[in-house]
């Protein structure tokens, strides 16, 4: 048998542990997933939770009902890789074997200078209890200036913190408060969003909504007692309401098998996907260090490169297979419209869903049914 | 701006290849790294750092060394000033 070991069970843990387990019985693959959390949740519905009130459980599936039959899940946390042993140590000292590893650890948060729960004026919305804390804020908001501001690059999602201001703005007018609210969007670079083509039309659509873009505007910390947001660069941003995006990094495991960069991301063949200086290790997702998108989009379409290379090696030849950087992902621009971001290494993003439309809103919301019951399950 | 040669190169990064945002982050991320005073040097290949790295160094108020013309590539030097 050829025994794969898949840590981290996220959607890219579990897509690629899915589409394995299609080939499983031709090329006698023994999988194993390794995930300590029994269920999975729909992360790209909170910019929409963030402005309503139906419950957060609804994003919520268990584990055994993504899982295909021939992947043996341990609920239990992986602690650290010994690559030299081929060897994975999870969190009760049980050692276990493989001839091909896949890591799709994801990213963490830092709390560093503060905690988000203890904060009555500083949000988030990239976890269900920051999602709910935010909304029972913004439920109660009558006026004033909320600041909108990543804290690292990269971060996961790259349009979300642009689809939540949209969102924030859609939802005020809704309400008849914009006119009492100033929706201040806070950058590092010189335009709002990572890609550019969409990124000039971010800009434009900012404009005429009355959102105000601050350019080169880096996290530094927060002045919590004067409610200020200070930049690297040295501005001091008043506000009332502050979402920052969480500090994210890669996680301990990756740092602590020597696997990661300084923040602790993996350095991965942007092609192959496997990591550099490891042939017969894979990375997928928010772990790596590709030159694109930390998006659930990019796993999708680069989990058929490593089933093909990890097929193509058990065969004894060559990891042959290219991701070319293939991603599709919408941008959300108000209640009922979206953009449609396509783009890959070889080309920006096609213009044609530059263009808001109704029919790619349509899309984003059909995207959960999909994402539970044929994307994370390997069937496409 | 002065002669590169005659400046002490503290903090080198190599970003070729990177596509944007990650050179700007880099050398974000080594600017907060060095000492006052000290030179980081830069180098990119990605085509937006031409106009990105001068208008940041501006707004953060730092100063651009010297920028240079490479084949296929810029070099960038950037003294951390506050």
């Amino acid at each position: 048998m050829n025994k794969i070991i898949v840590i981290g069970g996220g959607f890219s843990g579990l897509t690629i542990a899915n589409k394995l387990a299609k080939k499983a019985r031709k090329y006698k693959l023994d999988i194993t997933l390794i995930e300590p959390k029994d269920h999975n949740f729909y992360e790209p519905d909170l910019i929409f939770y963030a402005f309503n009130n139906k419950k957060l459980s609804k994003l919520y599936k268990p584990m055994h009902k993504l899982v295909r039959k021939r992947v043996n899940h341990i609920g239990m946390r992986a602690k650290k890789v010994e690559t030299e042993k081929k060897k994975v140590i999870l969190e009760d000292g049980t050692e276990l074997d493989y001839d091909y590893l896949v890591l799709a650890t994801g990213v963490k948060y830092i709390e560093k200078d503060f905690k988000y729960s203890e904060q009555k004026h500083i949000h988030h919305f990239y976890s269900p209890p920051a999602t709910e804390k935010f909304r029972q804020m913004i439920k109660r908001f009558k006026g004033g200036t909320i600041v909108i501001s990543p804290s690292t690059v990269p971060y996961k999602c790259p349009p979300a913190p642009v689809e939540f201001t949209f969102m924030l703005d859609s939802y005020l007018k809704k309400r008849k408060l914009r006119d009492k609210a100033t929706i201040k969007f806070l950058y590092p670079l010189s335009v709002p969003f990572t890609v550019k083509e969409a990124a000039v039309v971010v800009a434009e659509m900012y404009k005429k909504r009355g959102i105000e873009f601050v350019p080169y505007c880096n996290y530094e910390k927060v002045d919590i007692e004067n409610k200020k947001f200070i930049s690297f660069e040295g501005e001091e941003i008043e506000y009332d309401e502050l979402v920052l995006l969480p500090i994210h990094e890669g996680q301990d495991i990756i740092k602590e098998s020597g696997l990661g960069d300084k923040e602790g991301y993996v350095p991965t063949d942007k092609f192959t996907l496997q990591v550099k200086g490891h042939p017969n290790i894979y990375a997928i997702g928010d772990c790596t260090d590709l030159p694109t998108s930390k998006a659930g989009a990019v796993s999708h379409y680069s989990a058929p490169t490593i089933v093909k290379n990890i097929i193509n090696q058990i065969k004894g030849k060559e990891a042959s297979a290219k991701y070319n950087g293939k991603t599709i992902c919408f941008l959300v621009t108000s209640y009922q419209k979206a953009m449609m971001l396509d783009f890959s290494y070889n080309h920006p993003s096609r213009k044609y869903g530059l263009i808001p439309m109704r029919i790619y809103m349509l899309f984003k919301r059909l995207f959960r049914f999909l994402y539970f019951h044929i994307l994370i399950k390997g069937i496409i | 701006m002065k002669k590169m040669s005659k400046e002490k190169i503290s903090i080198s990064i190599d970003a070729r290849g990177s596509h944007c945002p990650g050179p700007m982050m880099e050398l974000i991320k080594a600017i907060r790294q060095a000492e006052v005073g000290e030179i980081v040097e830069l180098l990119s290949s990605e085509e937006g750092s031409l106009s990105d790295i001068p208008a940041w160094i501006e707004k953060a108020k730092h100063e651009l060394v010297d920028m240079i013309k490479e084949d296929g590539y810029n070099r960038f030097l950037v003294r951390k000033t506050r």
